[in-house]
């Protein structure tokens, strides 16, 4: 490096902001920092994690995650500087990119127009009686007594059972995919659990890679099946790549909807007129309130990015090889897009947010969240319209430097009547349905709606 | 007053259909948008407004009517 360049890197790195988000601090002064952030320096050079930019401004953000030289790509054999989404760096990765997600055009684009006809907004569609079941089904398990886990009793189970669904896994394992990719992301590194974790973790991927060994000799139809079935001229995809993009599926249905659901009725709980008054105008709230709970609670709040060349953004040079940390938290919260930005408004108009990120890379997934994240809340505010939930027991993760999510939401209320069979007899059936209807074929396949008999 | 969108921006986020639902239909297969038709009907232009404000690409476009 000549020193002409260490001049020019210190003048473009002039701003600059000590930006930590996997402390704790930054989960609790979380508004001051954007603030300060958005005030000073909306796109910063951090030393944090062997130094990278951070990208807080909405104006930025938008711009960034839509530069041709932003890349997402994971090089796996780390002799380029393309290291994917995390920062910083993933040492869990173990030699798997994370699907598509650590993939730029055309890779990426081949990869994703094979899961887009089982994820667009009609594919998901036919999903909802499906789902309302499975809802309906850990509802009943917890009526009669008054008493609920949000997270453990609801919001933690219907997106499993929905992924696997889509995937073609069997229903009843959802409990061994859902525990370790929870814990994967609200236990550290340094923890006494993390052993444990690890462990489930390598349960779960082994339980994984024995369906897609299933599903190649017999196949079954779902996203596993849509992957094995891939051709990239002429030859199947690695297996390596299906899996990671298998994990990504998980990781992404699971943790993110959880999350969204906790936050969305914790808030609810402590603001029980607006609940009210979204419960009695659900026609016309509850499209704006779910963006506006995405919008302020934004479930991921960020993703990793590399430089693939010199360009310049928003005023800011940046250059090859260099890491960004672009948050759709952040830009979430930007005054010049959202008027009082740190308020919930249920019914906020113009709301652009960022909580699916921006360009290409579009939540795949984001069509099942909604739907996901819906039919859980309106069962809750028809079934349990009082609940209380117990802040003495609600457990926030401690960072939110990966996902903004919760491991507990306790909540007490009115006690009401069953409606139907209990959890394991309706997955049963659940299971049933799915097989003798298929579906987990693509939108091209079957147009037509689940039947829950 | 007319409304495109352009296909190049728009990635699927849906709340253009969410917002104006008679006016924006979605691709059965990524569920990108279109514009049911170019020229929007007197009683549905506030919303098709609404519409390209809430859309995260800033996909949409609108030509208002010049008296």
């Amino acid at each position: 490096m000549s020193v002409d360049d260490t001049v020019a890197d210190s003048d473009r790195r002039k701003n600059r902001y000590f930006f930590d988000r996997h402390s704790a601090q930054y989960r609790l002064q979380f508004e001051q920092i954007t603030e300060q952030m958005h005030a000073t320096c909306p796109v910063a050079w951090s030393d944090t994690y062997g130094g990278h930019w951070v990208a807080a401004g909405s104006r930025e953000v938008f711009e960034l995650a839509r530069c041709p030289q932003v890349s997402n790509h994971h090089d796996l054999t780390g002799q380029t500087p393309f290291k994917g989404i995390s920062i910083p760096y993933a040492k869990r990765v173990n030699g798997v990119r994370g699907g598509i997600l650590e993939m730029d055009d055309p890779e990426h684009r081949v990869y994703r127009n094979v899961l887009n006809p089982y994820l667009s907004p009609a594919a998901v569609k036919r999903w909802e009686p499906f789902i309302d079941d499975v809802t309906r089904a850990c509802l009943d398990e917890k009526i009669e007594n008054g008493r609920i886990d949000f997270v453990d009793d609801l919001a933690n189970i219907v997106p499993a059972v929905l992924t696997l669904a889509m995937l073609g896994v069997p229903l009843t394992k959802w409990a061994i995919y859902s525990e370790p990719t929870h814990a994967a992301v609200y236990t550290p590194e340094d923890s006494p659990e993390i052993d444990q974790v690890i462990a489930m973790h390598r349960q779960m991927g082994l339980d994984l890679l024995d369906n897609m060994i299933q599903i190649r000799e017999h196949p079954r139809p779902g996203l596993v099946n849509a992957l094995i079935q891939l051709r990239i001229d002429g030859e199947p995809a690695p297996d390596l790549e299906i899996m990671g993009n298998l994990g990504l599926i998980i990781g992404g249905g699971f943790d993110t909807t959880t999350a969204l659901t906790a936050h969305s009725l914790e808030w609810l709980s402590q603001h029980p007129g607006q609940r009210e008054l979204l419960s009695t105008q659900r026609d016309a709230l509850l499209n704006p309130a779910t963006e506006e709970f995405l919008r302020f609670f934004t479930p991921a709040p960020g993703d990793g990015r590399t430089f693939s060349g010199d360009v310049e953004v928003a005023g800011t040079h940046f250059r090859q090889g260099e890491r960004l940390w672009i948050s759709w938290a952040m830009a979430n919260r930007d005054p010049s897009v959202f008027a009082d930005p740190h308020e919930v408004v249920l019914d906020r108009k113009g709301n652009r947010h960022f909580s699916f990120g921006i360009g290409v890379h579009r939540c795949i997934g984001s069509n099942v969240a909604r739907t996901v994240f819906k039919s859980m809340l309106t069962a809750v505010l028809d079934r349990m319209p009082d609940y209380r939930c117990d802040p003495g027991g609600t457990v926030h993760y401690d960072t939110i430097g990966v996902i903004q999510g919760m491991r507990h939401l306790p909540a007490t209320f009115t006690p009401g009547p069953r409606v139907g069979a209990g959890l394991p007899e309706t997955l049963a059936k659940l299971q049933r349905v799915c097989d003798e209807q298929g579906l987990a074929r693509p939108i091209t396949e079957r147009k037509e709606a689940a039947v829950i008999d | 007053m007319k409304v495109s969108v352009d296909q190049q921006r728009c990635q699927g986020h849906t709340l253009c259909s969410m917002i104006a639902p008679d006016s924006f239909r979605l691709d059965d297969i990524d569920g990108h948008s279109s514009p049911v038709s170019a020229v929007v009907a007197p009683g549905q232009q506030d919303l098709v407004r609404e519409a390209a404000r809430s859309c995260p690409e800033q996909a949409i476009f609108i030509e208002e009517e010049t008296p």
